[in-house]
């Protein structure tokens, strides 16, 4: 089949029976969503180094990095889900400069050599913003500059890669969803509750400023839409093609995490940090940790948590949610009950 | 002469956008400026000119009038650029104003004059205000103006003055005249403003205006907020070097404020003319100003009584700057201009009875066979005074006499600074009988919003108890003073009173006053204030007729018969008594402060006065429930002789309710639902109110319309703004709206505030004559009324519009909570719901010391508020709250902090 004919094809909606690669399916958010498009009746292919460990979908072991593995993965499918990317909050820049910049170079260079057209291109609200509260905030351009941390700069930059491949005939839908949590969430789930067991969770300041999260089955279901919707949304203005995604539930984030810490039968944290006195210690446990090298924990503090819990985050939904046709069906309090029936059940925030 | 002077030269008219490559001028249209060549009386001379005609040709469309606005000093025509704009806006094919706003000469951009000699009065190179009129009419021949259409003048300050005399002198041309702050008059014998005084000191004038920029920088600084620096930069821009600035001095020194000054003539002239003048006239005002003080207005209404006047509240001399202007004047230029249809002449229902005058009911009991019963009864800790009917209908009338000996007329305001009480029935009463305008504005405003309002008002006279004089005279307010009781002639004379009350009842009934008519139906009565919780507190007018329409209603509401008496522990009802015709009983309490009242004083009144009626505002309730352990047996059976007990002022709370209904037994208790525009408009009783809670409806409900009284509503849209037109309630119900009210007893119009007035009763729906009450709710399939709060407190959540009681009503039931607000944070139409608590006695909700609620707290929070999603909840100590009712809780100040707090 040639290029032309795929794209037309898929004018409206990529409908399940399509071909679709989604990268970086070890995380929790990437298995959850490659299973979640198998079970819809997508043929989905995976990416990553580790296997995914689902059985309805074919793995192409590799990294971003590789040329090979890349090109392997690509051929013959309709759709890219890019959502590979280096996540941790410490590191050395050119870590995440390989994987987050040049991987993505790499995946949309080779899609567009392969004739694939469409990609749902995964990213982070914090590519927008530079660490002052956000309330109510759209989706605005990614801006490298004032981006703060490597993760924030590299995926900023990743996302221009992505919006310049839109303006070469690429169909290009960029979300970024904003702190996903839930079972099997190695992440934030499991770091909050295992500092709050530990007496080392700070809730900062007054705890009060509202921060919006996405609960692990929305974000699922919210990138499902996505895909689906892709051909559509992508002939919107550049604007209206990035969606931020959130459960559309803004709560003080001293609520969320003693929630999230008692869902994981720990005590409510106490410790209360002026904000300014949190973001300057947190500079500093980065600068140091970045001298003495890899630890087996991430730093216990980093300027990005800081001042995650120091300032607002929430976002307007109505484009997103009146673009992909999507709401989220678990409230924060319902998946509250489920991650804390989970990890009753498997004594672990991990699956 | 000032010996280091040095000369000024001549200097051409330059185009702004030409002249200045550093400053940007925003929001000024190169394509408005052009410069026009006038033959002035002393040769030609070039001015710039803002002219929107040019603009107006291109898009071929023909004005349909001129606006020529004319700024004062040291401003220029960048002052009129946003009436430019939106002239331009609205500008169609039909329907189109140009505007013409030149510099005038010596400023802005237009010509400079040489000036060899500093500016002063009799300095021949500055210009003086008879040759500016003279280069107006230059002008208008230059730019052709078109005068068989609608001509209008637009001034401010200086240009004020020189609009309204070119007006004056051109009265079969000019069709309109409009101006912000001005003058056109200045007693000779009067010093002028301080403000003006330094600038004006001979041996200041040139360096304070043209050596230096102290005047210019003094004027921009008077913006409220101060202006923003490129506006501030853009206005200073043609005076930054002292060879720009001749005019400002020439200004300066042209003020006529000496009886020979050589401009004195030309100002008497028109300001002589200006009571001649028959064509509409508009005043837009703003009070913040040192120069144009009140008294300027006040001087300027004297001579067009029939002008109607905008007052914005908090703007100052720079009004233009400070507030929408051209909002106000596009709109009066539309009523009296526009081409559409003359708006349909709507009018209200007819009242719900009977309408007597307010002296009738009683003149009438003075006469029967009740004379001797009391009509008035006060107690405090003294002990109680009482007036019979008889002896109020005489102390009314010896009052009345004296006041009108002593000068005061129909129509004269007079300011009341008198507690509730038998003195304030009289006063007012006697007030009423002569046609002056009682203005009623109660300390429960607080200092500065009293003061506001008075100044606002503006009395001719101030009848007051001795701490109200002092205050008044200390604070400057206007009007001649009278005090209650007698003072000693050096205290009188300090304070500056010419008599009082107590003497002027020690005189006689005089046959003078048989020649005073009574007032007109149509003629005011009373000026009352809104409470200012939202936002500055309105002056509300009402009329004898719409006084007495609402006296009928509440007769007739509340099945008042002869003999009936009330407790007064809520003012605006108490002072009907007279004339409803039921005995008034002021119980032992601060008036201003509701919350004082106890169950022992409604008790020791109940029992004094006989009365069967209680009337109160929710916080009195509940202090009355909250003290009721210090009634004694006897004091409880007095209560029982209460058939009626009415909450007014805010919603209350069923369980309260519920508390004061076991003190009352035999009462039956109602919650009418009004507001200071239109005293009862629904009413619902605590059974009916149970009854309604089973409904499960978002707010509260106040029940039907009482008789007489319409309703319609309009909807919100997402961004919660009301619908321009209006649907029956019974056509939407459910549908949070904007409710929309008319009656025979609604305001007859704000005061001096023509523009809100207008917004008002903007609706001809049914053709009637309506009011937005800027409340908000909406009506169920069964005809009731909820209301879920104000019109500028409505969350604009992604869902869609909500009212704060929609959240509040459900929290407020939680046995922890005390009371509750909600309030919305976030851009307009994605808010997010926080909701604010104040805890009951005794509990502790937020995690140890941050606002932030428990958990458990904000869990319960959310399940009460089932149907609109909470984001997060807050605890506070107390919820601010409003003084006159302690109900009215400031959600626009709290969300202002709950905005800092969930967004550091």
């Amino acid at each position: 089949m040639s290029p032309q004919r795929r794209r037309a094809q898929y004018q409206d909606q990529i409908t399940p029976g399509a071909r679709v690669l989604v990268t970086g399916a070890s995380g929790l958010l990437g298995r959850s969503v490659a299973a979640r498009l198998a079970e819809l009746g997508y043929q989905v292919t995976t990416l990553q180094r580790s296997p995914s460990g689902l059985s309805t979908v074919r793995d192409v072991r590799g990294s971003l990095t590789e040329a090979e593995p890349v090109e392997t993965a690509v051929a013959g499918q309709d759709a890219v889900v890019h959502m590979a990317a280096k996540v941790s909050v410490s590191g050395r820049r050119e870590e995440f400069e390989q994987v987050n910049i040049g991987g993505t170079e790499r995946l949309l260079d080779a899609a567009w050599g392969a004739g694939v057209n469409h990609v749902l291109h995964v990213s982070s609200p914090s590519v927008a913003h530079s660490g002052s509260s956000l309330v109510g905030a759209g989706a605005g351009p990614a801006d490298p500059v004032h981006a703060e941390g490597y993760y924030a700069q590299t995926k900023a930059e990743a996302e221009l890669i992505a919006e310049a491949r839109a303006e070469v005939g690429m169909k290009v839908l960029i979300m970024r969803p904003h702190l996903v949590w839930g079972p099997g969430d190695g992440q934030l789930t499991t770091r909050i509750i295992d500092r709050a067991k530990s007496g080392r969770l700070p809730l900062l300041g007054t705890g009060a400023p509202l921060v919006d999260t996405l609960y692990i089955d929305n974000a699922v279901e919210a990138f499902a839409a996505g895909l689906r919707h892709l051909p559509r949304i992508a002939e919107l203005p550049a604007e209206q093609r990035r969606l931020v995604v959130t459960n559309g539930e803004p709560r003080p984030i001293g609520e969320l995490l003693m929630g999230i810490a008692a869902a994981g039968g720990a005590k409510p944290p106490k410790l209360r940090v002026p904000p300014r006195l949190a973001k300057g210690a947190g500079a500093v446990v980065e600068k140091l940790w970045a001298v003495t090298g890899p630890h087996e924990d991430e730093p216990p503090m980093t300027r990005f948590l800081a001042e995650q819990l120091s300032t607002a985050h929430w976002f307007d939904q109505r484009h997103t949610r009146d673009v992909l046709g999507w709401t989220p069906q678990v409230s924060i309090d319902e998946g509250l009950l489920k991650l804390a029936r989970h990890i009753r059940r498997t004594g672990r925030v991990l699956s | 002469m000032v010996s280091w002077w040095r000369p000024v030269p001549a200097n051409r008219a330059r185009l702004p956008h030409h002249a200045l490559t550093e400053t940007p001028l925003p929001g000024l249209d190169p394509g408005w400026s052009q410069l026009v060549t006038a033959k002035s009386a002393d040769g030609p001379r070039t001015f710039h000119v803002l002219d929107t005609g040019p603009v107006l040709q291109a898009r071929g469309i023909q004005p349909t009038g001129t606006i020529l606005a004319v700024h004062g000093n040291p401003t220029w025509s960048y002052l009129w650029r946003g009436v430019l704009t939106n002239s331009l806006d609205r500008a169609e094919p039909g329907s189109a104003w140009r505007v013409i706003a030149p510099d005038q000469l010596d400023m802005g951009f237009s010509d400079r004059l040489a000036h060899p000699e500093p500016p002063s009065a009799g300095a021949p190179s500055y210009r003086r205000l008879e040759q500016r009129l003279e280069d107006l009419d230059a002008l208008a021949d230059a730019l052709e103006i078109d005068t068989d259409r609608p001509l209008v003048t637009l001034g401010h300050d200086w240009g004020g003055i020189i609009s309204l005399a070119w007006a004056m002198r051109h009265r079969s041309s000019v069709d309109a005249v409009t101006t912000l702050n001005t003058a056109v008059d200045h007693p000779s014998g009067e010093p002028v403003p301080p403000a003006l005084r330094a600038a004006m000191a001979p041996g200041v004038l040139p360096a304070s205006t043209v050596l230096t920029d102290a005047f210019l920088r003094t004027t921009l600084s008077l913006a409220e907020g101060g202006l923003n620096p490129k506006v501030a930069a853009a206005y200073r821009a043609p005076y930054v070097s002292r060879l720009g600035r001749g005019g400002i001095g020439g200004f300066v020194a042209d003020i006529p404020a000496l009886a020979q000054h050589a401009s004195r003539s030309v100002l008497e002239e028109a300001s002589a003319g200006l009571r001649e003048w028959e064509n509409p006239a508009l005043l837009v005002w703003g009070p913040k100003d040192p120069v144009f003080r009140d008294r300027y207005l006040h001087d300027l209404l004297d001579r067009l009584p029939d002008a109607d006047l905008h007052r914005f509240e908090g703007a100052g001399h720079l009004v233009a700057e400070d507030r929408n202007i051209s909002e106000v004047l596009f709109t009066w230029l539309d009523d009296h201009f526009g081409e559409r249809d003359a708006a349909p002449l709507s009018s209200s229902p007819p009242p719900a009875g009977q309408v007597l005058g307010l002296h009738e009911q009683l003149t009438e009991l003075a006469a029967s066979w009740r004379r001797e019963a009391s009509a008035v009864v006060e107690l405090d800790a003294s002990g109680s005074r009482s007036l019979s009917w008889q002896q109020l209908k005489e102390q009314v009338d010896v009052l009345a006499s004296g006041l009108h000996e002593l000068g005061i007329r129909s129509g004269d305001r007079v300011s009341l600074l008198v507690q509730p009480g038998n003195q304030l029935t009289v006063i007012l009463y006697a007030c009423l009988r002569l046609g002056a305008v009682a203005v009623v504005a109660d300390a429960g405003l607080g200092l500065k919003g009293l003061t506001r309002a008075v100044r606002s008002a503006w009395p001719d006279w101030v009848i007051g108890e001795k701490p109200g004089l002092t205050v008044a005279t200390a604070l400057g307010w206007p009007g001649r003073r009278i005090s209650v009781d007698a003072l000693s002639p050096r205290t009188a004379r300090l304070a500056g009173v010419e008599a009082s009350v107590e003497r002027l009842l020690r005189g006689n009934r005089s046959a003078e006053l048989d020649r005073v008519p009574l007032p007109a139906g149509e003629h005011p009565a009373a000026v009352l204030f809104t409470s200012g919780s939202t936002g500055p507190a309105k002056g509300v007018i009402y009329t004898h007729a719409r006084l007495g329409a609402l006296v009928a209603l509440l007769r007739r509401t509340f099945a008042i018969q002869p003999g009936a008496s009330l407790i007064a522990g809520f003012a605006p009802f108490a002072l009907l008594g007279p004339a409803i015709g039921a005995s008034s009983v002021t119980p032992d309490m601060t008036v201003t402060k509701p919350a004082t009242l106890t169950a022992a004083a409604v008790a020791a009144a109940a029992r004094e006065g006989r009365a069967t009626m209680f009337f109160g505002s929710p916080a009195a309730l509940a202090n009355v429930v909250a003290t009721a352990e210090q009634l004694s047996e006897e004091m409880r059976r007095d209560l029982t002789g209460i058939t009626l007990v009415l909450s007014a002022g805010a919603p209350v709370h069923p369980v309260l309710l519920d508390q004061v209904q076991e003190l009352f037994p035999h009462a039956e208790l109602h919650t009418p639902y009004g507001m200071t525009e239109g005293l009862l408009q629904a009413d619902i009783t605590r059974e009916q109110i149970h009854q309604a809670m089973t409904a499960g409806q978002p707010g509260v409900c106040v029940g039907r319309p009482v008789d007489g009284v319409e309703f319609a509503v309009a909807p919100l849209d997402d961004l919660g703004r009301p619908a321009e037109t209006l649907q029956n309630p019974e056509d939407t119900p459910g549908v949070l709206s904007e409710i929309v009210v008319s009656a025979a007893h609604l305001k007859a119009g704000y005061d001096r505030l023509w523009h809100t007035d207008r917004r008002s009763r903007r609706d001809h729906h049914r053709g009637l004559l309506w009011h937005r009450t800027g409340d908000i709710g909406h009506f169920d399939t069964a005809g009731r009324l909820w209301i879920q709060g104000r019109l500028q407190h409505v969350i604009t959540t992604p869902e869609g519009p909500v009212g704060p009681g929609a959240v509040e009503t459900p929290v407020d039931t939680l046995p922890e909570v005390s009371r509750s607000a909600a309030v919305g944070v976030g851009p307009a139409g994605t808010q997010a719901v926080v909701v604010v608590l104040e805890p009951a006695d005794g509990e502790q909700l937020s995690v140890g010391s941050s606002p932030l609620a428990r958990p458990e707290v904000s869990r319960r929070v959310r399940e009460a508020s089932a149907a609109v999603p909470v984001a997060g909840v807050l605890v506070v100590e107390a919820l601010p709250t409003d003084i006159r009712h302690n109900s009215k809780i400031d959600r626009s100040r709290l969300a202002v902090w709950a905005a800092e707090v969930t967004a550091p």
